[in-house]
């Protein structure tokens, strides 16, 4: 039997085909959503779902929450700014003084799953197939392969969110033939595939998306909203949990009313705060956040060749699309009202429930071409990428390069293999590097083929073959998640020695550049704008302007930080004027 | 690697229907995709590469003009040569704007820039329509040479040479166009 399984930021789902219906499982309170969190105790004890997220404000430090940011994620990467590491190193967590892999923590979930799952049927689960993001990387995806094999399954499948939700919306629409947009707004993730579907066949045309998009950035910004109308500057650790938890509630409630009333009682210091919160206000601080979900959806219409009005359909999953205000600008970006028939959270499940069906031969005549999100190159000289399978190539596929040595007796040569959209090579998200082997032979003579296939989960594999002695081989790629630990330490002893220079005139450095950008910054825009502002609002920049040359003079880094950040406050109006009138 | 036209059952001729190339593609994909019990991985993959080299008219052509996918040496087209400077002209402009709007770090010098990337905005909409008047061109070159081609027997040396010509200058257009439109989009997406 497989399950299928949707691995959520938020909360995950289980369940399985039982005779000719996808049937998702509920633990023992008959909770079909399992919170994707994970705590772990003083003694080893480790807690999973509704009994860590309890533990979430008491013990912060010891509970993992949203782990699903960090999996198969690398240091230096956008969205791992808060986090300790070396440059290009896997991203790990440190807990109650311990280190964990985002792997780790995802496969306690998957754990859970699989537990509540036997529980039900009483029988082993051991095979599952597993959704992701369609716009996870390689090195995502692998690493999501890896928790479930840690936490007992064989990874059937690695299936993409929005494919598996347009299986559950297509089911029982198997004759039709049509063109679909699913829009998956989920707890951390936006994605946006737009699929063909003909007579059983779903056939995804393009795919965008954003991994680090969704619902938690929404409960920050509304946190944010909470912090400053209760009038608190420095928040604690547990401050900071309890607004987010008192956010989430609040943006889930106000999807119902128009207002409600936030209490956080001994928020702080011993204070109670008690905060009204009304739908307009968290719409005005969540628009610009959703807004960036329209940037997606043009590029995915784009690259299958469609414009909004040639869809029959746009399918709103994930739990996120509760929100009228998603609603409603997901309605403005493709000009048509959303279809809101499948559930926002059990429709990625059900598709991956279908697909076990599929792969068992229980569910006959459905297909699933699925694509791989990022094009797939190597890097050329000169620090170019070259594209080899191109972004939107159905999976499993493959694609070929011919090597030869440039010099006579060459034992081998390296390869960097590059995932991503950019022209130039530095901007892409580096999977690895490998060497091709030459067996030695005159200058031009030695020829070996390189085959990069990406297999049905979306993961590269690369075989090498000598055209000469016919001989062929897999070729291992150092990834991120694979990095050996020797590696590992020697790039960490590195950075620590080069941290240790000099701390403090790295950051004073920093800051200067800043500074040096942002005074000319400053002046330009009052040449354009500084008649139409108040003078009390001039006198206050210039103010502030002094005080960061005055800065700058006297070296001083913890003033010219708090000068500059003075200075962005000051400048905030400007900066909106500007922008609108820019916007005309 | 067979013939793609066979493979998907398509006249064999310069003109084609995508819609009919993708019908055709869906239709033996269901049946070949690996997770299907008629599956078969290999064929399944040669099916993708056929359709993507019938669904791009430059491959398409090359495919007919004798079947090497090699661009023989493909030099810039004299009807391109005055497209050219203005296409890598805007590229270079776009970089740079993108470059600074990216490495700007307040939100002053990033307000700044929204002027100027809305007029290069502009631009590359106007240099946009100069590739797509050259494009339609291409594509009526493209339905005369489907007129002239015979319905059987072999096409003749200099309908071959054309055809290549052809290959080439929309493998130019299409190649401009992908980049154009990516630049287009990254200003979308920092302006919001």
């Amino acid at each position: 039997m497989i399950a299928g399984i949707d691995l959520g930021t938020t909360n995950s789902l289980i369940g399985v085909y039982d005779s000719g219906f996808p049937t998702l499982l509920a633990d023992r309170e008959g909770n079909r959503l399992t919170p994707s969190v994970v705590f772990y105790g003083e003694k080893g004890e480790v807690l999973v779902g509704r009994e860590a997220t309890r533990m979430h404000a008491l013990c912060p430090g010891r509970t993992v929450s949203s782990v699903k940011r960090l999996i198969g994620r690398r240091h230096g990467e956008e969205g791992t700014g808060g986090l300790m590491g070396a440059r290009g190193t896997a991203v790990t967590i440190t807990l109650g003084g311990g280190t964990l892999t985002p792997e780790e923590v995802s496969s306690e979930i998957l754990k859970k799953l699989k537990a509540i799952a036997e529980e039900r049927l009483g029988t082993t689960v051991n095979r599952a197939v597993i959704t992701v993001p369609a716009y996870f990387n390689d090195a995502q995806r692998a690493a999501t392969r890896k928790a479930g094999e840690l936490a007992g399954f064989t990874v059937e499948r690695i299936l993409s969110e929005p494919t598996a939700a347009a299986l559950a919306y297509g089911l029982e629409r198997l004759s039709e033939n049509s063109k679909v947009a699913v829009y998956d707004f989920g707890g951390g993730t936006f994605d946006l595939s737009i699929l063909q579907l003909d007579n059983g066949v779903f056939q995804v045309l393009s795919t965008h998306g954003d991994t680090r998009l969704g619902g938690d950035d929404l409960d920050e910004a509304i946190a944010g909203l909470l912090a400053s109308k209760a009038q608190l500057k420095e928040t604690s650790l547990e401050t900071g949990i309890r607004l987010r938890e008192a956010a989430r509630a609040a943006k889930e409630a106000l999807s119902e009313e128009e207002a409600v009333v936030v209490r956080l009682p001994f928020l702080q210091e011993g204070k109670s705060i008690e905060i009204p919160l009304t739908r307009p206000e968290i719409e005005t601080v969540c628009a610009p956040i959703i807004r960036r979900t329209g940037a997606h959806c043009h590029r995915a219409l784009e690259d299958a060749g469609l414009s909004a009005t040639q869809l029959d359909e746009v399918i709103l999953v994930g739990g996120s699309t509760r929100m009228p205000l998603v609603q409603q600008l997901a309605a403005e970006i493709f000009g048509k009202q959303p279809n809101l028939t499948q559930h926002p959270d059990e429709a990625v499940a059900l598709g991956a429930i279908l697909q076990g069906a599929i792969l068992e031969g229980n569910l006959r005549n459905v297909a699933l071409l699925d694509v791989t999100p990022l094009s797939l190159g190597i890097e050329t000289f000169g620090g170019l990428m070259n594209v080899i399978i191109p972004r939107n190539t159905t999976i499993p596929a493959k694609a070929g390069e011919m090597f030869t040595n440039a010099v006579a007796g060459q034992s081998g040569m390296k390869i960097t293999v590059l995932q991503g959209e950019r022209e130039l090579a530095a901007d892409n998200w580096v999977l690895g590097s490998f060497e091709i082997p030459f067996s030695p032979s005159p200058k031009g003579a030695a020829r070996v083929g390189v085959q990069f296939s990406i297999d049905a989960d979306g993961i590269l594999q690369v075989l090498a073959r000598d055209t000469t002695s016919g001989k062929e081989q897999v070729v291992e790629i150092k990834s991120a998640v694979e990095v050996s630990d020797k590696a590992v330490e020697a790039m960490l002893a590195g950075s620590l020695e080069h941290a240790f220079e000099d701390m403090d005139a790295r950051i004073f450095t920093e800051a200067r550049l800043k500074a040096e950008e942002m005074l000319p910054a400053v002046e330009a825009a009052l040449t354009q704008l500084g008649s139409e502002l108040p003078e009390a609002e001039i006198t206050e920049i210039h103010k502030q302007t002094t005080e960061v040359t005055a800065a700058l003079g006297t070296k001083e880094t913890s003033r010219l930080k708090q000068a500059l950040a003075a200075l962005d406050q000051a400048t905030q109006t400007l900066a909106t004027r500007l922008m609108e009138r820019a916007m005309g | 690697m067979s013939d793609p036209f066979l493979l998907l059952g398509i006249a064999r001729r310069p003109l084609l229907d995508p819609e009919e190339v993708g019908s055709a593609y869906r239709r033996l994909a269901g049946e070949l995709h690996p997770d299907q019990a008629s599956g078969d991985v290999s064929k399944f993959r040669e099916l993708g590469e056929s359709a993507a080299i019938l669904k791009d008219p430059a491959r398409r052509l090359r495919e007919l003009a004798g079947g090497s996918q090699a661009s023989g040496g493909s030099s810039l087209p004299p009807e391109a040569s005055d497209l050219f400077p203005k296409v890598a002209g805007i590229l270079q402009q776009a970089d740079s704007l993108l470059e600074k709007q990216s490495t700007a770090t307040n939100v002053l010098a990033k307000a700044l820039l929204v002027t100027p990337l809305r007029k290069l905005t502009n631009d590359l909409e106007r240099v946009s329509s100069h590739l797509e008047s050259w494009k339609s061109t291409l594509d009526q070159e493209l339905q005369r040479v489907d007129q002239e081609w015979p319905e059987h027997g072999t096409p003749t040396p200099t309908a071959l040479t054309a055809l290549r010509r052809l290959a080439d200058s929309f493998t130019f257009a299409g190649r401009w166009e992908l980049q154009l439109r990516n630049r287009k989009l990254a200003i979308e997406a920092t302006l919001g």
